[in-house]
């Protein structure tokens, strides 16, 4: 990749008279690879590669990209953006304006060990084929359908700015699970690992993919599918909720996650994913939990699946606290919005875009909960009544993020400390500051980092990669089995 | 770049592969041109205008599969992604279940699925029908705070052709416009919203879009707190088109085959109400992404999903690969690349829920204590054999005491089998609405089960 195509961009919409402009020149390499009942079901690569310019002209933002990367469609490509950016202008009210960014150059790459995209197909077909039919032979009556998986993504990036950055930036990730669904008399019961929706994903080479093993949890992946078959439904009541890393991730996904980015606070995604309930007089004072509870946004985190250099507005990677022992401290940012709260440190550094084509909008990068005091074992142990909820299934939220409702693969009933039984149809709702305030307990012993990479937002729609560094923690006089 | 460029390209690249040996060959060229301008606050804050090309690759070598996908049509790119196809596909273990790609069929084109004034829209033309939705938006009350939304211009156009002879071409315009609008009272906030969804601007009424948006929003400012439990519910057409993308999983053949479908536990049964009549036609012009063929060129069939509530085997949805799975042929259900979908699985995009003759004001008349929901949001399934969805209501959800909408009430979550609230249903709406997915009446059902309360 030549960075001539992006100084062209740049010098073009300059000439033009922007105020100020960046180009992404971006090119992304994927391989998704999934069987199913012994067949390989998907084996797909793609590759996109193409110029987005963005520019404000008469205190407005306009965008623009191609796919077509010749010098013309370049060129044109940035005058579109200017004449887009004039458009904006007709219905603005307040100028843009951007908080101070240092303008970097630099490179960076996420670090791997082996290039996923270099190991053969049949390695990693195998290594899919071995783990999906340790799963079918659980029980060739009950278990239905298997399936494993594997992805991996490549972005590579140049990031310049009228402001002088530029970044050459590498991102790789990949991951991938397995699954089995057991079938008996219409009930229909899925277990997973490492996690459920196609599995775990870090940045990170190859060597985190065979670390996962999936050949090696295959068979209890399955057991425990059949042995839902035959468990009782998790039971109507309020009660002392345990929640494991691979649903926590979710979590803190839509209840933290979200409703501090503050785009959502300020009202930019009122049309499509909503506000927050975390407004702006709330920072610095709220009680969002309990004292146990710290969140951060960290971007630098090894391995997560949002960690990088520097975001889409050339800011450099940093970790935020957002949830300080339960009060409500930051909020995820842009140089826009940080600008039009007067943070005084800026950006957070959480602007991202899935696409060349695609604006950039605030993001998560990892939103961690950072570990606690306790291990996860004790924390069952110490647990006179209550359930235990692993792997998501379903989730739902309101528009301000405060109802919310999850259902898990499998849980567990919780009786004197010990795990007395396998229960199903699990699910649990809340409203968050209740619910966060109601957290006791987070294990240290068990937190990791799960990948995120299908998070939905903006107008049109992205989807984004992130992470979330997670253990175990306890939530008291939580309502269970809605469904 | 016009259809007959794609087609070239497509057939092209499919003799390409077909030269270096395929046993069968695919290929896919497409085109998108999606232009946005979206407001929050009362102003334009995000303001694209994309290009992107694409051309997808299948080869067939002895049931072994490759499948590239690129964003570009140069030769040196198109060799290259063929080349990669073929070593992927000779690397690739047998598909046993793999039949064939899809025989050549005849079809017949669309007329009236592309304006080229829609396709090639100008920005600034977005730019002062944002500003005078937000004016609209803005007049219907002094506590209007805020109006959000998107106006949408572009074009999507594929051409499939494959080693048997297949030969087929779509193109549509796509004008959409969505308009939220926030009110505040004393400190309360209400909410509103209204979209369409077209493929030409002539059919976008911004006035109207604004209006409507911001009549719910005034109105639905200071709601009541209402105790969650089971209420008669009026579903707009929104809500109903949302709720029916999730019903519409169960006729989706890999699901099906999978045993995670409902009608795979309810072939010949009624389990919806008698009056319900659902079925899925790409070609039905009242639908948004009309097409003639699906993504591997075959002539999309209506299907009937649901006849007089009854569901059965006939109701499900194919494409090449899931067809042959069961020996039978594909009912024109691949993925398009009008919104750059390229499977695995079938899609359902262009469903139409027959209306009947109640009016909006016939419901409410007959409603003793009930909840009109204006539109579902975050809706997910808890439960796929019993099509049990979670999810909330949003943008304007009001209450119904004998007769009359009285108040508005605060966001409410539903937990309930879908087969159950539409086996319930009392009035099928005579109005028509086209959403992006479906195009479905107002109805009124006997019963929702709210199952919490949003607490703002």
């Amino acid at each position: 990749m030549s960075k001539d195509f992006a100084r062209v961009a740049l010098r073009t919409v300059q000439k033009l008279g922007a105020s100020y402009a960046d180009v992404r020149y971006v090119r992304i390499e994927t391989e998704n690879l999934h069987v199913k009942k012994g067949v390989p079901e998907e084996i797909r690569k793609g590759t996109l590669a193409g110029i987005g310019v963005r520019v404000i002209a008469n205190g407005a933002w306009g965008l623009a990209g191609t796919t077509i990367l010749k010098r013309a469609s370049v060129v044109d490509t940035a005058k579109k953006a200017y004449k887009v950016a004039l458009a904006s202008a007709r219905a603005k009210k307040i100028d843009v304006k951007l908080s101070a960014a240092p303008a970097k150059k630099a490179k960076y790459s996420t670090s791997f060990g082996k290039d996923p995209f270099k190991v053969s197909l049949e390695e990693k077909l195998e290594a899919l084929k071995t783990a999906e039919r340790t799963a079918a032979a659980e029980s060739k009556q009950l278990i239905k359908t298997s399936s494993s998986f594997f992805r991996a993504h490549r972005e590579r990036k140049l990031f310049l700015s009228s402001e002088g950055a530029e970044i050459d930036q590498t991102i790789v990730w990949c991951g991938g699970g397995v699954s089995a669904t057991a079938i008996r008399n219409g009930d229909v019961q899925i277990r997973s690992y490492p996690a459920s929706f196609r599995g775990n994903f870090n940045t990170a080479g190859y060597e985190f993919f065979e670390s996962l093993d999936l050949g090696g949890h295959a068979s209890e992946t399955a057991r425990e599918a059949t042995q839902l078959l035959s468990a009782e439904k998790c039971p109507s009541t309020t009660t002392t909720l345990i929640i494991a890393g691979d649903q926590l991730a979710l979590q803190v996904h839509e209840s933290c996650g979200h409703p501090t980015e503050l785009d959502r606070a300020l009202g930019t995604e009122a049309d499509y994913a909503g506000t927050s309930f975390l407004t702006p007089d709330k920072l610095g004072t709220f009680r969002y939990g309990s004292p146990k509870v710290n969140i951060s946004a960290d971007a630098t985190a090894p391995g997560g699946l949002g960690t990088f250099g520097y975001d889409d507005e050339g800011v450099p990677a940093r970790n935020v606290p957002l949830i300080k022992e339960g009060i409500f401290v930051n909020y995820q940012s842009s140089r826009e919005t940080a600008a039009l709260l007067n943070l005084p440190k800026g950006s957070s550094g959480g602007m991202r875009a899935d696409s060349p084509l695609a604006m950039p909008i605030v993001r998560m990068t990892n939103i961690n909960l950072l570990p606690g005091d306790w291990k996860a074992e004790e924390l069952i142990r110490d647990t006179h009544d209550g359930v235990l909820m692993l792997t998501n299934k379903s989730w739902s939220i309101d528009d301000k993020r405060l109802n919310f409702q999850f259902g898990t693969e499998a849980a567990w009933l919780i009786r004197n400390g010990s795990k007395e039984k396998m229960i199903k149809q699990a699910t649990y709702t809340g409203i968050t500051p209740q619910f966060w305030g109601s957290c006791d307990a987070v294990s240290n012993d068990d937190w990791h980092m799960h990948g995120t990479p299908t998070c939905g937002k903006g107008v049109p729609g992205q989807v984004m990669y992130v992470g979330h560094g997670v253990s175990t923690a306890r939530f008291r006089d939580v309502r269970v089995g809605i469904a | 770049m016009s259809l007959e460029t794609l087609s070239e390209l497509a057939q092209k690249a499919t003799r390409l592969a077909d030269k270096k040996g395929a046993d069968q060959a695919e290929a896919t060229a497409f085109t998108l041109v999606g232009d946005l301008t979206r407001f929050a606050n009362s102003q334009i804050h995000q303001n694209v205008a994309t290009y992107k090309e694409g051309l997808r690759i299948r080869v067939v070598l002895k049931k072994r599969i490759g499948d590239i996908v690129i964003a570009a049509f140069d030769p040196h790119s198109v060799e290259s992604a063929v080349s990669n196809a073929i070593k992927i596909a000779r690397f690739s273990p047998q598909n046993e279940l793999f039949k064939s790609l899809p025989e050549p069929k005849k079809y017949a084109p669309l007329k009236g699925t592309f304006d080229r004034k829609t396709a090639a829209c100008d920005p600034n033309f977005r730019a002062d029908n944002a500003k005078r939705a937000i004016e609209v938006a803005h007049g219907k009350a002094n506590f209007v705070k805020a109006v959000a939304g998107s106006y949408m211009t572009g074009s999507s156009a594929f051409a499939v052709a494959n080693s048997l002879g297949t030969n087929a071409k779509a193109q549509i315009s796509l004008a959409q416009m969505a308009v939220t609008v926030i009110s505040e009272k004393e400190g309360s906030e209400g909410h509103g919203y209204y979209s369409a969804f077209a493929r030409n601007i002539k059919e976008i009424d911004v006035d109207a879009i604004a209006e409507k948006a911001a009549d719910k929003s005034v109105k639905s400012v200071q709601p009541i707190r209402l105790e969650p439990g089971e209420y008669e519910a009026i579903l707009a057409p929104d809500a109903v088109a949302l709720s029916l993308s999730y019903v519409s999983n169960g006729f989706v053949s890999t699901w099906f085959q999978d045993g995670t479908s409902f009608v795979k536990y309810n072939l010949g049964k009624q389990v919806f109400h008698e009056k319900f009549n659902l079925k899925d036609d790409g070609t039905d012009m009242a639908t948004l992404y009309v097409s003639p063929v699906d993504g591997e060129g075959v002539p999309k069939q209506a299907i009937a999903l649901v006849k007089d509530g009854v569901v059965d085997e006939k109701s499900i949805c194919y494409d090449s690969y899931t067809s042959g799975k069961e020996g039978k042929e594909s009912t024109g259900h691949a993925s398009i690349p009008f919104y750059e979908a390229f499977g695995p699985g079938p899609d359902l995009v262009n469903m139409v829920l027959a209306p009947r003759d109640a009016s909006v004001e016939e419901m409410i008349k007959e409603t003793k204590q009930g909840v009109y929901v204006s539109r579902f949001h975050y809706v997910r399934t808890v439960n796929q054999p019993r099509m049990i969805l979670t999810g909330l209501t949003r943008d304007g959800t009001f209450l119904i005491e004998n007769g009359e909408i009285t108040k508005p009430v605060r966001n409410l979550r539903f937990t309930d089998s879908f087969l159950d609230v539409y086996k319930g249903i009392q009035m099928i709406g005579k109005d028509q609405e086209r959403q992006e997915l479906a195009t479905v009446p107002t109805l009124k059902v006997s019963k929702l089960r709210f199952t919490g309360v949003s607490e703002q």
